[in-house]
């Protein structure tokens, strides 16, 4: 690992000044991506400013059925905590999905969600949830955020505080995992709400996506015969040595389907 | 150079550290307990695993100074005296190690995972080494040694 | 007091210091002035070195030394040849052998050869300094597939050495198989492939040369698998000094499966550099550079045929392989593809004739050598495939088939057209009491509700026969200290097998003493005068049995002490559980007090102080051969092609069991080995450039404890071997030997229904989804 100055800031204010006063400032969140990275050369900060000292950044709230989630809160810790269990299960349940359970002891939402990784779980659900991304300037929406492989509409030295998510009528995380690396090969989230259902894939593209075409199919019939006869394209896709673009295209149907299934199998009203 | 303290099995640790140190170098290099074992460089192996204020954790994916003010208990903190931890015994009686190289990430995991799931079954258990390679044991009795080593634990209060 | 017998599933005594922490593996090991060795690799599959330049990395704070070829051609170090057996082609003349440097001269011929040797203070230093080396490199063209390597007009690996073939090579009775292939009822063919795997290990290969300055020789700890070879390799043919200059060691190892076997360039080039600079010097491969440089295993094309009468009666097998060598001869190198994988073609099957025939080929990737079962896995894969292919296209049931099949009992010994002698065994009793084991009555119940649930079972069962390999002698020597306690040191070497436990375990049984007495010594040069160290299953079947022979020369020496002391002769003393009789007086002492009495100040003339010492060498004279049978109940899921393994059931036939508890562990770890390969493993490398595109475990997938169902392991003792005196077949490479095909088997088997009927290893989702599709679009 090249070398670098460390900073343990108390504050959001104090990591914001001290990314501002960095040639090149690094936010530390969990690590469980950038402490690797870092570790085969492949970034060179000026400053890693760690974010764990930073305890109002912790913990999550409810209000209505609106969760509220601390961006350095960690995976395990909404895959545990009992008002997600009880709002929105799917996201309890995608969080207890997330690497293993070391990773899931460390790796935070915030820092999930600002890497963007492309196979990653939790921009899924950012997405079809209809969440919002609360940082230090303001508020973005989910269908905002996700930008394009590794990017965000986040900007330089702006930091994630918390990401507010509503509860759905039904929801269901759906992955179909990559047997090496136990990321998502394809991961669909499908939250129903009463104005609408969402769907959202991660892991099949360059960047978490929507499919309008299904999202119709279940808006006119929440169920998985809906979707009966529905394809998606392959192109622009992911190809790697583990999935083919047509593969991930058939498979986002399949998640699709079973993913209804689930949620509907969950009903919490 | 940033200064770390805090407690590794039990004692109190105040060092100077490189900020570019792992905690896992840190541990074995700096304070020379090399039961804690590098498998992997992408994270995935767990012969790192360690626990970080009672919580399993890679410590090849963390670095040393985010270790300050924390407690830390590595493998050979798990049993001072010269006893076996009832999840190392049970390890050594259903042979749940052959080489020993993922052997103390192995039942650092274990032992976190009993601790919250006294009455885990089978199919947990295996979840919950997800993140733990081994290349030698087939898993098989490294299961059987977890289930058992809980239940010990339980008994054991 | 611990006195423990042949047979029992004694705990090991390795346990407590890998339980707490307190193994001893290279990375552990720190010498006083010990500095930091990292290896500069290169980055293309082939390319001419036009030049390298070195004066920035050297002026680079802590750099201590550099090593380029010229450095080391200058000091007129030699090449690591290569031991195969197989040393000649078809027509007599010797198999082409690249001279295999420890750096690469002019030329890198895979990505990951080594290029040059940086030595720094500390590891961080040598890693920054390597950035800074720059290598004038021009990339030709490069080949990765052994099909392709052999075809004209592909690039050469070598200048000198046509069509890229290392050798050919023919086994059997080619003309009495093509007769019976022309003349049976069905000819049966099917092309497969056997991937290419990687081993590992856990802990990756590193080691620590420190040199003497006024004995002008080496100490080398090294996580190796054979320490006397390895060492005379490096010393003799490398480093053109005496063996005995160097003392090998290998310390507690953490896995190798073979990877670690032979003799590579990194050791040699750390002596050199210790030599040079006077201090310690330690190398250490990380993941990647593990995925890059160690040898990798399997990589068989293969065209496989089998004749069959209308009855299913078997005429005859023929074979004809390319096996990949990757860009150099490793240690055993092209042996694995041509003799390593003909000896047991044919398995347990009564084939009246076979022939094998194969090329071994150069390719730009990593050299290639044994990785568990060397070239039996091979071999069982591909009877067992064609056996399965066979039934689905001729309508026979698999498992009849099969049966059908086996040797009679009463037809051995035999000797196969292979020339391997199988001894002994009961090939049907054993596939009936695997058979038996896996419930087939409540099959279709199961098959039909997994169906109900939108997935498809399937079942398999591979009877399997393999035989041992590696270093035909072995050594073991017994010293009694008058502490009471005892020194056991063996040339042969366990990485995790267990025989810290196992070999004392005989030597107590043997001896009738306790076992917490001994102290167990491998893998030391210093500790045996030869060593065999790990390899082919032999850790008991040699291992133990030089053991059990010193023992018993303990145990005639004793006698002859006991009859002196007893006042009779010595066929009037009999021995048992430690005890030596007079059988005329009923008088009698103990082994451990004749021990005791060894390091007394009046022993009668003809016995000299400590005279139960004892080293002996034991040499096998055939190879053994395990054999067993595999069963496995997968569950495809045919929307995801994902399968999850339901049951999988063995009965293995190792002859005697020293300890059942450690056959266990070897059977089990093997069979998920052999999942790995049937689902999921796979080295790859990128077909136009040569990069290697699974070179970490984020896209190399091992398998995980969620993966592996319960395996139900059984043993079949009825059938002991007289190869060796203590009756072992070998244990530690069946389980990957037998249980690919049972999966692949088993997988097809769920795939009747679409008339899917082959697929490769690894049978990944995307295949299996799609050769469902490939059927429905074709139906």
């Amino acid at each position: 690992m090249y070398e670098f100055n460390y900073q343990n800031p108390a504050s959001v204010d104090a990591a914001l000044a001290a990314h501002q006063d960095a040639d090149d400032g690094l936010f530390l969140a969990g690590g469980q991506t950038i402490v690797t990275v870092m570790k085969q050369r492949l970034a060179m900060p000026s400053d890693v400013i760690d974010l764990n000292g930073i305890e109002d950044l912790r913990g999550i709230t409810t209000r209505d059925s609106v969760i509220s989630i601390g961006s350095m809160t960690t995976h395990a810790d909404v895959a545990a905590n009992a008002d997600v269990r009880r709002l929105i299960p799917a996201l309890s349940d995608l969080a207890g999905m997330i690497g293993d359970p070391h990773v899931r002891n460390r790796g935070t939402l915030g820092g999930s969600i600002a890497n963007n990784d492309p196979a990653a779980d939790y921009p899924a659900a950012v997405v079809a949830l209809g969440a919002t991304v609360h940082t230090n300037q303001r508020q973005i929406d989910a269908g905002d955020f996700f930008t394009n492989l590794f990017e965000t509409a986040l900007e330089e030295g702006e930091l994630i505080t918390k990401v507010d998510f509503p509860g759905p009528e039904k929801a269901s995380y759906e992955k179909i995992h990559n047997p090496a690396s136990r990321f998502a090969i394809v991961g669909a989230f499908i939250a129903k709400f009463r104005d609408g259902v969402r769907v959202a894939v991660t892991g099949a593209g360059p960047c978490v996506f929507r499919l309008s075409e299904i999202e119709d199919a279940l808006n006119a019939d929440f169920q998985a015969a809906a979707l009966d006869g529905i394809t998606v394209s392959s192109d622009r896709l992911n190809s790697d040595l583990h999935a083919s673009a047509q593969y991930r295209a058939q498979m986002i149907t399949v998640a699709a389907r079973r993913a209804v299934t689930k949620a509907g199998q969950g009903d919490r009203t | 150079m940033p200064v770390v303290s805090l407690t590794i099995n039990g004692t109190s640790v105040v060092k100077d550290v490189a900020a570019n140190t792992l905690l896992v170098q840190f541990i074995r290099d700096e304070l020379g307990l090399t039961g804690t074992h590098v498998g992997c460089d992408t994270s995935q192996c767990g012969a790192c695993a360690i626990h970080v204020n009672d919580m399993p954790v890679k410590s090849c994916t963390m670095l040393a100074v985010q270790a300050d003010g924390c407690k830390i208990t590595t493998i050979e903190g798990l049993a001072p005296d010269d006893n076996l931890h009832p999840m190392q015994q049970a390890f050594h009686e259903h042979h749940g190690l052959q080489c020993g190289f993922c052997t103390p990430g192995m039942v650092m995991t274990a032992v976190a995972f009993a601790k919250d799931n006294p009455d885990a079954t089978e199919q947990q258990v295996r979840r919950a080494l997800e993140g733990n390679l081994c290349r030698c044991t087939g898993y098989q009795n490294i299961i059987d040694a977890v289930l058992d080593g809980a239940k010990a634990m339980r008994e054991a209060g | 007091m611990n006195k423990t017998k042949i047979g029992q599933s004694v705990r090991r005594t390795e346990d407590f210091r890998f339980l707490t922490g307190q193994g001893n593996y290279i990375d552990d090991i720190k010498l006083d002035g010990m500095v930091f060795a990292a290896v500069l690799r290169s980055p293309h599959a082939h390319a001419i070195i036009n030049g390298i330049e070195t004066a920035d990395a050297e002026a680079m704070d802590g750099v201590l030394l550099i090593v380029s070829a010229t450095d080391w051609q200058a000091e007129g170090y030699g090449t690591i040849p290569s031991k195969s057996a197989t040393r000649t082609k078809i027509d007599g003349s010797p198999f082409a052998e690249p001279p295999r440097h420890c750096l690469a001269i002019d030329r890198v011929r895979y990505v990951g050869e080594p290029v040059a040797l940086v030595v720094a203070e500390t590891i961080s230093q040598a890693r920054e300094a390597m950035e800074m080396i720059d290598v004038d490199y021009q990339p030709v063209d490069s080949v990765t597939d052994p099909k392709k390597a052999v075809e004209d007009g592909a690039p050469l690996v070598w200048d000198d050495i046509p069509g890229n073939i290392c050798l050919d090579f023919q086994l059997g009775d080619k003309e009495g198989t093509d007769t019976a292939f022309a003349e049976a009822d069905h000819v049966i063919s099917l092309d497969l492939v056997n991937n290419r795997l990687t081993a590992v290990p856990i802990e990756p290969r590193g080691a620590i040369a420190s040199y003497d300055a006024a004995t002008d020789s080496f100490l080398l700890y090294n996580s190796t698998q054979n320490v006397h070879a390895n060492r005379d390799t490096f010393a003799e043919k490398v480093l053109n000094i005496s063996s005995d200059k160097i003392h090998h060691i290998a310390p507690d190892v953490g896995g190798g499966f073979g990877a670690k076997n032979g003799a590579y360039p990194e050791p040699p080039l750390i002596l050199h550099a210790a030599r040079k600079l006077n201090r310690p010097v330690k190398w250490i491969n990380d993941r990647a550079e593990s995925f890059l440089s160690d040898t990798h295993g399997r990589d068989q094309v293969s065209r496989v045929e089998l004749a069959l009468d209308k009855d299913g009666t078997f005429r005859a097998l023929r074979t004809e392989t390319i096996g990949n060598l990757g860009a150099f001869c490793a240690t055993v190198g092209p042996f694995t593809a041509t003799g390593g994988s003909a000896r047991t073609q044919g398995g347990p099957y009564a084939f009246p004739t076979m022939s094998y025939s194969s090329r071994a080929a150069f390719t730009n990737t990593a050299p290639t050598d044994p990785y568990r079962g060397a070239g039996r896995p091979e071999a069982t894969f591909q009877v067992e495939r064609v056996i399965e292919y066979a039934a689905s296209k001729l309508g026979f049931d698999p498992a009849t088939l099969r049966r059908q099949n086996l040797m009679p009992t009463d037809s051995l010994p035999l000797k196969t057209s292979m020339g391997l002698d199988v001894d002994c065994g009961d090939f049907p009793q054993v596939f009936d009491q695997t058979m038996k084991l896996t419930d087939r009555g409540g099959y279709a119940d199961r098959s039909a509700a997994s169906k109900a649930a939108g997935k498809r079972r399937g079942f398999a069962i591979a009877p399997y026969l393999e035989c041992t390999g590696g270093a035909p002698k072995e050594y073991a020597g017994v010293t009694f200290h008058s502490d009471g306690s005892v020194d056991l040191a063996v040339g042969s070497q366990s990485t995790g097998m267990g025989h810290e436990t196992a070999l004392p375990q005989i030597l107590a049984s043997k001896l009738g003493i306790s076992q917490d007495r001994i102290r167990y010594i491998q893998a030391d040069t210093d500790a045996t005068p030869h060593g065999g160290g790990h390899g082919g299953s032999r850790g008991l079947e040699l291992g133990g049995n030089a053991v059990g022979q010193s023992a018993g020369l303990v145990i005639d020496k004793a006698r002859e002490f006991a009859a002196s002391q007893l006042e009779t002769s010595v066929d009037d003393i009999s021995f048992e559980d430690g005890l030596f009789r007079a059988e005329s007086t009923n008088r009698s002492i103990s082994m451990d007090e004749v021990i005791e009495a060894s390091f007394g100040d009046d022993l009668p003339d003809e016995f000299e102080p400590q005279f139960l010492n004892t080293g002996s060498s034991f040499e096998r004279g055939i190879i053994s051969i395990p054999n067993g049978c595999h069963a496995a109940e997968v569950e495809v899921d045919i929307e995801t092609g994902e399968v999850s393994i339901d049951g999988y059931w063995v009965v293995d036939d190792f002859g005697t069991i020293i300890n059942p508890l450690l056959a266990d562990g070897q059977v089990m770890g093997g069979i998920v080995q052999g999942i790995g390969q049937a689902l999921s493993e796979n080295i790859v490398y990128d077909d136009e450039n040569g990069q290697l595109l699974s070179g970490s475990l984020v896209d190399y997938a091992l398998p995980r404890a969620d993966m592996i169902p319960r395996m139900v392991i059984g043993y079949y003792e009825g059938a002991p071997t007289a190869k060796n005196p203590l009756g072992v077949k070998g244990a530690g490479e069946a389980g990957c030997v037998g249980a690919p095909p049972t999966i692949i088997n088993a997988i097809l088997d769920a795939l009747r229904d679409f008339g899917v009927n082959h697929i490769e290893m690894p049978a990944t989702p995307e295949k299996i989804w799609r050769a469902i599709q490939d059927t429905k679009l074709s139906a």
